[in-house]
């Protein structure tokens, strides 16, 4: 092989890296070898809308491919430069159209065009003028709903899966069951962003979690479409932001509603069932879905177990510390917190316990990456949905402060900016729920 | 050098030397379907010392924070940003300002920032993400040649005497 650098003096001499490496083998047998959908994504996105390149163009000088729109309005609206390295890009004719790569895409995503429909329909129900009022209203009528399946799933979740149960058929969103409430919360908070049950940081995280999802599906099955293993791969290095959210790959909202229940059962376990919140036993739901869904991967699987885990855990309300220890604890990771109030600023005369009663205590399950900041944000609109017009007049707008009780009567207030995953491990080394401690502050 | 190019030089919209309204407007939901990509890869990404969300239920409005860079006058200290992202973004810059009152060479007293990415140098690659680190480094690497705050820029020689008037300067600052 010659020498890809350019040398000045025309000799083919091999640098040290070519003269060290060991030349790759060629794969004659069925090997296959697996590409993640997110590098390759990666690989095969317009740098510009972060989208799959479309009609592609290339600069002809320094080889940047864009969106032939995308680039064209760059050109139009900016500097006369590559966006990429800012190369001089005099015109249009500064770029070329590159349709072997489109071909390439085409290959590799046949079903992009019907991907491209779900991911329209999905993104035309976040509707931007969506009312904070509107996103309360679908949540309500998601704990509604839920309260009223709570019955049923529960036979379901001792059946072990399969069942009337959970979120129902793939349709998305409009079914029958506790899933159009929460579907369309979900849709309402990713565009308004607090979120109701886990912290707002994380309901988005999943909520685009799905979204990611939900644009993997078509390309597993795209890339599985060429022979054999592959398919296990397109699942494993996606680290969505929950297990959860891997398990519910289906293409349809129904999936997006039905994993964000099932964060909702986590932080609800039995002791706070006073509330009208979601109920364990969600994850079951999941699972007729998983069934239906067109991942029949390794990954799957695992995760399959991971909710059966989920269900234990909710039953005996022990902590589900899967990855910790093994220094695996990455942003997929999911961490359980009970959160109490204050011991001594929110002592049981306050105002906001009072009116939560025996609601005060919560249980939340949520990704690690989630800031501390994100969970008085939560708190602050979970508190607020829930207490409704009980809610004293001078608590709105809850400030929240957070605590961690890294031995008892110790407590250390937390910085917003720190991710559960960090509290966890700066504070909280025994393997339970870590605990925390809440107190509002009047601004 | 571009960097310093006074914000009210280059409009209140805050895109480079174009107007907005000359800017093909791709419709808004190719603009939030770009934020919610760059909000899902933010969270993914979890960066050290940068965060940032949504403010409330517009996509269009961010709340950024950024941590002072380590080594540096600034080390310490939390900053919190707002980030207004026009129709045409990412065509356009968005508009970035401090929140948290920041004493420094290229910002002045209203939050403003005067930073060549975010002006003339913008190119529809840079994101929240790269936007936020932009700034952080910044902060340590402040352009004195044109100033905004002429006073953080003649007292930043002497970092000693720098960093007294900083923490005078926050301490005053405490409740905002």
């Amino acid at each position: 092989m010659a020498s890809l650098e350019p040398t000045q003096n025309k000799t083919w001499d091999l640098s040290l890296y070519e003269l060290q490496r060991k030349p790759q083998e060629i794969i004659t047998d069925s090997t296959e070898i697996a590409v993640s959908p997110r590098s390759l994504h990666s690989e095969l996105m317009c740098p510009i809308c972060l989208d799959m390149l479309k009609k592609t163009m290339t600069t002809k000088e320094c080889l940047h491919r864009f969106c032939s729109d995308c680039i064209v309005t760059a050109l139009r609206s900016g500097n006369k430069e590559c966006p990429t390295c800012r190369k001089k890009l005099v015109s249009k004719r500064s770029l070329r159209a590159d349709p072997n790569f489109d071909l390439l895409i085409s290959k590799i995503y046949p079903s992009r065009e019907e991907y491209e429909a779900s991911q329209e329909k999905i993104m035309a129900k976040f509707n931007p003028t969506q009312s904070q009022k509107a996103l309360v209203n679908s949540i309500n009528e998601g704990i509604k709903l839920q309260s009223q399946n709570r019955p049923q799933r529960f036979r379901t979740n001792k059946g072990g899966g399969g069942g009337p149960a959970g979120g129902g058929g793939g349709g998305g969103g409009g079914n029958n069951s506790g899933g159009v409430g929460a579907a369309n919360a979900t849709r309402a908070g990713a565009n308004a962003v607090h979120a109701h049950d886990t912290a707002s940081n994380d309901s988005n995280s999943n909520t685009n979690g799905n979204d990611r999802e939900q644009r993997d599906a078509p390309q597993a099955t795209a890339v599985g479409a060429t022979p054999g293993p592959t398919a296990a791969a397109p699942a494993t290095p996606m680290t969505p932001s929950t297990p959860t959210a891997a398990t519910s790959a289906g293409t349809s909202g129904a999936s997006t509603s039905s994993s964000r229940m099932q964060v909702d059962d986590a932080s609800n376990p039995p002791s706070v069932r006073s509330t009208p919140s979601p109920v364990p036993s969600n994850s079951s739901s999941t699972k007729p879905k998983r069934a239906m869904s067109v991942m029949t991967s390794e990954r799957s699987e695992e995760s399959e177990s991971d909710s059966q885990m989920d269900c234990r855990t909710e039953g005996d309300s022990n902590i589900d510390t899967e990855g910790e220890g093994n220094g695996e604890l990455g942003i997929n990771d999911e961490i359980e917190l009970v959160f109490k109030p204050h011991p001594t600023e929110m002592s049981a005369d306050n105002q906001l316990i009072r009116a939560l009663k025996d609601n005060c205590i919560r249980y939340i399950k949520t990704t690690a990456n989630a800031t501390v900041d994100h969970l008085s944000k939560y708190l602050a609109i979970r508190l607020t949905l829930d207490l409704g017009a009980d809610l004293p007049e001078a608590c709105r707008l809850l400030n929240f402060c957070i605590y961690v009780a890294p031995q008892p009567q110790q407590l250390v207030i937390l910085n917003g900016n720190q991710t559960l995953h960090q509290v966890n491990d700066k504070f909280w080394k025994v393997n339970k729920p870590m605990e925390m401690y809440y107190s509002w502050k009047k601004t | 050098m571009a960097q310093n190019i006074s914000p009210e030089q280059s409009g209140a919209g805050g895109s480079s030397k174009h107007n907005d309204d000359s800017l093909p407007i791709k419709d808004n939901h190719a603009v939030s379907k770009r934020l919610h990509k760059e909000l899902m890869n933010l969270m993914m990404a979890n960066e050290k010392g940068i965060s940032a969300f949504p403010d409330g239920e517009n996509i269009f409005k961010w709340v950024g924070t950024i941590a002072g860079p380590i080594n540096t006058v600034y080390s310490s200290q939390t900053y919190r940003l707002s980030l207004d992202f026009p129709n045409s973004y990412p065509y356009a810059a968005p508009v970035v300002k401090f929140l948290t009152p920041c004493f420094h060479p290229n910002v002045d007293l209203q939050g403003a920032i005067c930073l060549d990415i975010l002006k003339d140098k913008w190119s529809a690659l840079y994101d929240v993400r790269t936007i936020l680190l932009s700034i952080q480094s910044l902060l340590g690497e402040p352009n004195n040649e044109s100033p905004l705050n002429a006073q953080a820029a003649m007292m930043w020689n002497d970092q000693n005497e720098y960093k007294k008037y900083l923490d005078a300067f926050y301490e005053k600052h405490k409740d905002t």
